[in-house]
């Protein structure tokens, strides 16, 4: 199981390093650069912006000092917010875009699950047709039409109401965060739950269940203690995909409800071309996702004993 | 069917059919048996007669829908099982009848310990303790000769060979002392060594703790090995029954002596060309209004595709559905008693 985590951060590691460097270099194939901005700038002013960011060197030594750099877990300075690391950034803002992530995480698998299994054991058609409705609405709308038709209904409700049952926008408590983690988790429930339709319907065919059967448990002992163990199974090997759909879908969620968290600034960067900004924060969302898939691969290894062994036999 | 004894299950007029879209298929077309104490009866038949969708229907695990008992009693100690409440059947499956399935690689948890897997049933039905119940588990697994018992019940069914797990099956489906076994298929996915060391193992079983059993089998060697009583099914109905010397030796049905002349023979001497029975059986959408065996019976007569035979007496505990046995039919009767007489000679030879 060591050896299994350890050659699994190596290879992690690896694709950081391929991630920063196809980055480097898209930075610097794209024309234009974040020092060409609205305000015309002198050619004097222009070559001490240069040399102040390093831009007037080869490119292969900026290309290791920016490796250097990065190994010693600095990203370096803004380009264009003034004098502000981007370490900085990542500090004051991932936490919001994390706790986000994390909530709509939650609540796209649990509700996944029992949406899944609602339809795949229930006998009445017409639970399994609503919900599979549902399901087809979610994947196919995109996800800053949900926000933008939640924030509408729930203004509507919190005149209704005359009191804010829910605020629509920014970011403080709890309560700031329920309908964008709803919006931002819909998409990844929705896929989840079709998953684990399938999953558990076909796991309600195995021979082993009717075995259970024969054994003489009851119905809800069966589910419980054989059919869903084995139906989740594919369902968390897609969570490292579904993580990251999540991150990357904020970007959208968090500008529509005006959250002041990574992925605003992400955008902005890019508009503005902010070097800096834009391989610093790619690199760190490469490797926070890497780091979830590996995560979560090694939970399905302790849900699935048929993996751990294996695992430690290579 | 033994008159001797009071039968622990008896099964009688078992009709069951499936709903499927291409129409009604009537799997099981009226069966009568009944199953002595200690005794092994062996349901025969080849793919698709309805040995299984039998049992299963025994053990109320035919998937409804698309499945259907239309009619029919099953009596366990005189008791009738059939039509009980999910609640009451689930007490009598696992406790009072034991199963054990044809393919042991996907008839377990695949993740689960195999030692949860047998103290599931006996906490469900014995209410002992989990430290009990692993006892129980273990000294289950020594019984059906899984060495290293203590360390194995911990262990999950990817780690087990499919002779292994098909003890561990065994294991489990007696953890509750039932008084019947139903094993269907045993042997079927195993290889030929395998084979004999699992009917070994439940003829030991079985007699250790007086165990009645059903054998499903479409191998007639098994049959010979194991069975007390034989039940040969066609197209969803018991063609032949009686003691296992009986139908060897003296086979009644046109169907059994086909399936006999189809069975490979282990004496060189007496090893000839195999038979096999020409055509296939009825379409069970829609069966014949005569004798199913009809179409493919070396001796049939006019009256057999007239109207399907009763079961005959043809000795004392000995059935066979077939109009030769009517005192009326003659010609072809000839035939088929010379037949006979044939074989009989060989064996005593």
């Amino acid at each position: 199981m060591l050896k299994y985590i350890l050659t699994r951060l190596l290879s992690g590691i690896l694709t950081v390093y391929f991630i920063a460097t196809v980055t480097f270099a898209a930075m610097h194939l794209v024309p234009g650069d974040p020092i060409t901005g609205n305000k015309a700038t002198s050619p004097e002013i222009r070559a001490n912006l240069e040399r102040k960011y390093g831009l007037d060197r080869p490119v292969l030594v900026q290309y290791g000092i920016y490796l250097k750099n990065m190994v010693n877990g600095d990203f370096g300075i803004s380009f264009t917010q003034q004098n502000r690391s981007v370490n900085d950034i990542i500090r004051s803002h991932f936490p919001i875009s994390a706790t986000l992530g994390i909530a709509s995480i939650l609540f796209a698998t649990f509700g996944g699950i029992f949406f899944g299994a609602l339809t795949g054991i229930s006998r009445k058609k017409i639970y399994d047709r609503s919900i599979m409705f549902g399901v087809i609405l979610a994947i196919s709308v995109p996800s800053f039409v949900f926000a933008a038709v939640s924030q509408f209904f729930m203004t509507e409700l919190n005149q209704k109401a005359g009191t804010t049952l829910l605020p629509v926008g920014g970011w403080g408590g709890l309560s700031h965060m329920i309908l964008p983690a709803i919006v931002l988790g819909l998409g990844t429930l929705a896929f989840l739950t079709r998953l684990m339709r399938s999953s558990l319907l076909e796991v309600v065919n195995q021979d082993y269940i009717r075995t259970a059967r024969a054994k003489g448990l009851s119905p809800t002992r069966i589910f419980f203690s054989h059919q869903l163990r084995n139906a989740v199974l594919p369902v968390i090997t897609v969570l490292g995909p579904a993580i990251a759909a999540i991150t990357t879908g904020g970007f959208v969620v968090e500008s529509v409800f005006a959250i002041p968290g990574l992925g605003r600034y992400f955008v902005q960067a890019v508009q503005q071309l902010d070097y800096t900004v834009i391989m610093g924060l790619t690199v760190f969302y490469g490797a926070f996702l890497v780091f979830m898939v590996i995560t979560v691969d090694i939970a399905y290894g302790l849900i699935d004993p048929r993996i751990k062994v294996s695992a430690r036999s290579a | 069917m033994n008159s001797t004894d009071k039968p622990i299950l008896e099964v009688r007029d078992l009709k069951v059919e499936f709903d499927t879209y291409g129409g009604t298929v009537q799997a099981v077309r009226g069966v009568h048996f009944a199953l002595a104490k200690g005794k092994t009866l062996a349901i025969v038949g080849e793919s698709g007669c309805g040995k299984s969708v039998t049992v299963q229907s025994l053990m109320g695990l035919i998937p409804s829908p698309p499945g259907r008992i239309t009619s029919g009693s099953v009596r366990l100690n005189g008791r009738e099982i059939l039509g009980l409440s999910p609640k009451e059947a689930n007490q009598v499956r696992g406790k009072q009848i034991g199963m054990i399935f044809q393919d042991p690689m996907t008839s377990l948890n695949p993740t689960m310990t195999l030692g949860r897997q047998i103290t599931e049933t006996i906490r469900v039905h014995d209410g002992v303790s989990d430290a009990e119940a692993r006892k129980r588990a273990i000294e289950l697994l020594e019984q059906v000769q899984i060495p290293e018992a203590r360390t194995r019940v911990d262990q999950y069914p990817f780690q087990f060979s499919g002779g292994m797990r098909q003890r561990v099956m065994i294991a489990m489906s007696i953890a509750c002392n039932p008084e019947i076994l139903i094993a269907d298929e045993p042997t079927t996915a195993l290889d030929v060594t395998i084979q004999a060391q699992i009917l070994d193992l439940l003829k030991t079983i079985q007699r250790d703790r007086r165990m009645s059993m059903i054998l499903i089998t479409h191998d007639l060697g098994v049959v010979a090995r194991m069975a007390d009583d034989v039940a040969v099914m066609y197209a969803g109905q018991i063609v032949e029954y009686g003691g296992v010397q009986q139908i060897f030796h003296r086979s009644a049905h046109p169907y059994t002596v086909g399936l006999r002349s189809a069975m490979p023979q282990n004496d060189e001497a007496q090893s000839k060309m195999l038979k096999p029975i020409e055509g296939s059986p009825p379409d069970l959408f829609d069966p014949p209004k005569g004798c199913a065996y009809f179409d493919r019976c070396p001796h049939a007569m006019k009256v057999c595709a007239a109207r399907n035979p009763p079961l005959w007496d043809v000795q004392e505990d000995h059935l066979s559905r077939c109009w030769i046995h009517h005192k009326f039919a003659t010609s072809s009767t000839e035939v088929f008693r010379s037949n006979r007489m044939g074989q009989e000679w060989e064996i005593q030879k």
